[in-house]
């Protein structure tokens, strides 16, 4: 019989995986305590963004932000066809928009190291910016322009995922309440809160800003914190100024939507696992966002809502195998990067799956990286 | 060690880390490492902040501010005007009257233009701020900065952010043998051993960032930074023996021939 390999985790990480894994013929079981995409995948802005997230220097973490983005003109055409669903991938290129005379070093040095990274970004200032994006704010020096970056529209691509999923066999079973990992050792037990048990071969964990739950059952450290983003729409009609690119800034950034709603982004709040909207943290955004489309100062988000980010001690995910566990592949803590990184996360974690060896480089993502020295010695 | 404590201008401090607050993985480990490395000064790029809501910053909301004396610094300035628009700005922001001032010729090396941060520090101290300037380790301009008025003088260790630690210790034992302010090793720092050469060199203090935010544990990091100047600082007082070209017993010549083989000689 063909293994099976269960998937614990229905987010943008999880549906990804599985998708991945069942088109290379493996069977796939997925598990979600709650719906998929319920969590941060459905709350995200979609933004695929490698440079404008990755701005000192190019690092491992980077590299895999850069050959994701590469994969995704191929991956959402996949998801598309197997899906049958459509939803928005849009080319629009990205804006940093500096207000200080003396960002433009950083910005000067920036644009030269990623323009020896895929980048053809240039700088932008007076009539130049002004006349790409009309509806900046005057108060505006410069920008970068990097007309690689793209945007999905991620709850419906998430959708999409799934429905792609189920075609291709995956078995998702969902609602399942709390679920405790019960045996790794000769076999996959997965208990859910029902007291059913789903066996399989190989488990790839996929839970985000859960992922630390397994730290204790597997002897290791799994240092993942949930860092909260609040963020909140506006209805941006025909009458508006359309934002034609996605702007960001040292505070936040914004990006208009097919659907005719302009999306502004996000506060990174320490609140544990609560996911309400706070006053305070929508106030920011609302704040500093009239410095960046000065339309919005009449304008009310007729929306808001908040995910929770997977982040990591080093700020980069964990991949791959772990060596203590060698049935367990983890495939979490993407951070502020979950949908930029879902097409390489799931390809490498298929490829730790069929029992490939990682590249040297993307030992930086290695899962056991953390050890236990530094905790012992702080307690 | 408990009376160990320093000073620039009035303000009397027993931490002698500086930690910048850029770079860090997310808020969460910021804090973190914040909270293990006792520094009681942090710094950060003024042009980074929101100077119209400081309390909203998104990297400034998660620490407390009585907590802390703020070091604002002018990086990205590349004249002595450019920078003091900025520290005009962040002081009208109430956000601190110290700053460090950073002016860089080169968006490459980011090493620091002497010429002009002299001519800063010279404008910043008549206006009343508390002027910590980051210069290159050349003890003649360092002079020349305590005499303009600096609080504190931060020469470098290294080009920022290259982690190649200190690179002419005897340049920062002599600036620090003249220096009648604070010396302050900024830039450059990589691993625990040069925070604690800085301290051995009898610099008051050691400024960072890249090594500790960078780091796969910043916050363990933090801590073992912490310790290192710590120990630095107290070989410092405690006075390193001098070098020798040869070999000495430790214990006389003749207990070594009466006991070969008791360990304790060894
Ligand atoms: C406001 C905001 C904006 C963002 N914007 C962007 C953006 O523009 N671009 C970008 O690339 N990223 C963005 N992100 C980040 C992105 O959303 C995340 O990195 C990504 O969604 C993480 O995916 P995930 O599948 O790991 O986590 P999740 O989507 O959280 O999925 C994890 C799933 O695991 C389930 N689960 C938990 N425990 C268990 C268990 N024991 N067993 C089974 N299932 C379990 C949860 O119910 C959840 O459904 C944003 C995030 C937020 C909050």
């Amino acid at each position: 019989m063909k293994d099976l390999i269960l998937v614990m985790g229905g987010g943008i990480i999880g549906l990804s995986c599985a998708l991945e894994l069942s088109r290379r013929g493996v069977n796939v079981r997925l598990l979600e305590t709650g719906r998929c995409g319920g969590q941060a995948s459905g709350a995200a802005a979609g933004m695929l963004a490698p440079y404008s997230e990755n701005v000192e220097a190019p690092d491992e973490f980077f590299m895999l932000c850069r050959e994701s983005l590469s994969l995704y003109p191929a991956w959402q055409q996949l998801v598309r066809e197997c899906s049958g669903n459509s939803f928005e991938y849009t080319p629009s290129g990205s804006l940093y928009v500096a207000y200080h005379e003396a960002d433009l070093l950083g910005l000067q040095s920036r644009m030269n190291w990623q323009r020896t990274c895929g980048s053809s970004a240039v700088i932008l200032q007076g009539d130049d910016l002004f006349e790409a994006e009309p509806g900046l704010s005057r108060k505006a020096l410069a920008a970068l322009w990097t007309p690689e970056e793209s945007h999905i529209y991620a709850p419906d691509f998430v959708t999409a995922l799934k429905s792609a999923c189920l075609s291709s066999g995956v078995d998702i079973q969902e609602e399942l309440g709390a679920l405790d990992l019960a045996a790794w050792e000769d076999h996959i037990e997965v208990q859910a809160a029902s007291g059913e048990i789903f066996t399989g071969d190989q488990l790839v964990v996929c839970t985000g800003a859960w992922a630390g739950e397994l730290s204790g059952k597997l002897g290791m450290r799994i240092p993942v914190q949930p860092i909260r983003g609040q963020i909140c729409a506006y209805t941006w009609d025909a009458e508006q100024t359309p934002l034609n690119h996605m702007v960001f800034s040292s505070q936040g950034y914004l990006v208009q939507k097919a659907n005719g709603t302009l999306v502004c982004g996000a506060s990174e709040d320490i609140a544990g696992f609560d996911t309400s909207v706070t006053d305070r943290g929508i106030r920011r955004l609302l704040q500093w966002n009239k410095n960046v489309v000065p339309a919005l100062e009449q304008a009310e988000p007729f929306h808001r809502w908040a995910g929770l980010r997977p982040s990591t001690l080093d700020g980069r995910p964990l991949i791959g195998r772990v060596p203590q566990a060698e049935r367990v592949v983890f495939a979490a803590g993407h951070y502020r990067n979950g949908i930029l990184l879902s097409p390489v996360t799931a390809k490498l974690a298929a490829n730790c799956v069929e029992g490939r060896p990682l590249q040297a480089w993307q030992h930086a993502f290695r899962p056991d990286r953390f050890g236990v020295a530094a905790k012992v010695l702080r307690s | 060690m408990n009376q160990d404590t320093w000073r620039i201008g009035n303000h009397e401090m027993s931490s002698r880390f500086f930690l910048g607050t850029g770079l860090f993985p997310s808020p969460f480990v910021q804090n973190e490492a914040i909270a293990v490395s006792g520094a009681e000064v942090l710094t950060f790029a003024i042009r980074r902040v929101n100077l119209d809501a400081v309390e909203d910053d998104s990297i400034l909301q998660h620490v407390e501010p009585e907590a802390f004396q703020f070091l604002p610094n002018t990086s990205g300035a590349r004249t002595a005007d450019e920078a003091v628009r900025i520290a005009r700005l962040a002081r009208a922001s109430g956000l601190s009257d110290w700053v460090k001032v950073e002016i860089s010729a080169s968006e490459r090396t980011l090493l620091p233009d002497p010429i002009e941060t002299l001519r800063a520090t010279e404008i910043l101290v008549k206006e009343g701020f508390t002027v910590l300037p980051y210069i290159s380790d050349d003890p003649v301009i360092c002079r020349k900065l305590e005499e303009a008025g600096a609080a504190a003088i931060m020469p470098g260790g290294a080009p920022i952010g290259t982690g190649l630690g200190i690179l002419n210790p005897y340049n920062i034992s002599l600036i620090v043998e003249e220096a009648s302010v604070p010396v302050i090793v900024d830039a450059g720092l990589g691993t625990a051993s040069d925070a604690a050469l800085a301290l051995e060199l009898g610099a008051s203090a050691v400024l960072m960032n890249t090594p500790v935010a960078k780091a796969k544990d910043p916050v363990g990091m933090a801590l073992a930074m912490k310790l290192a100047i710590e120990a630095g600082r107290l070989t410092y007082l405690s006075g390193r023996v001098p070098k020798k070209q040869y070999a000495s017993a430790s214990s006389g010549l003749e207990a070594m021939v009466s006991r070969p083989s008791s360990p304790d000689v060894l």
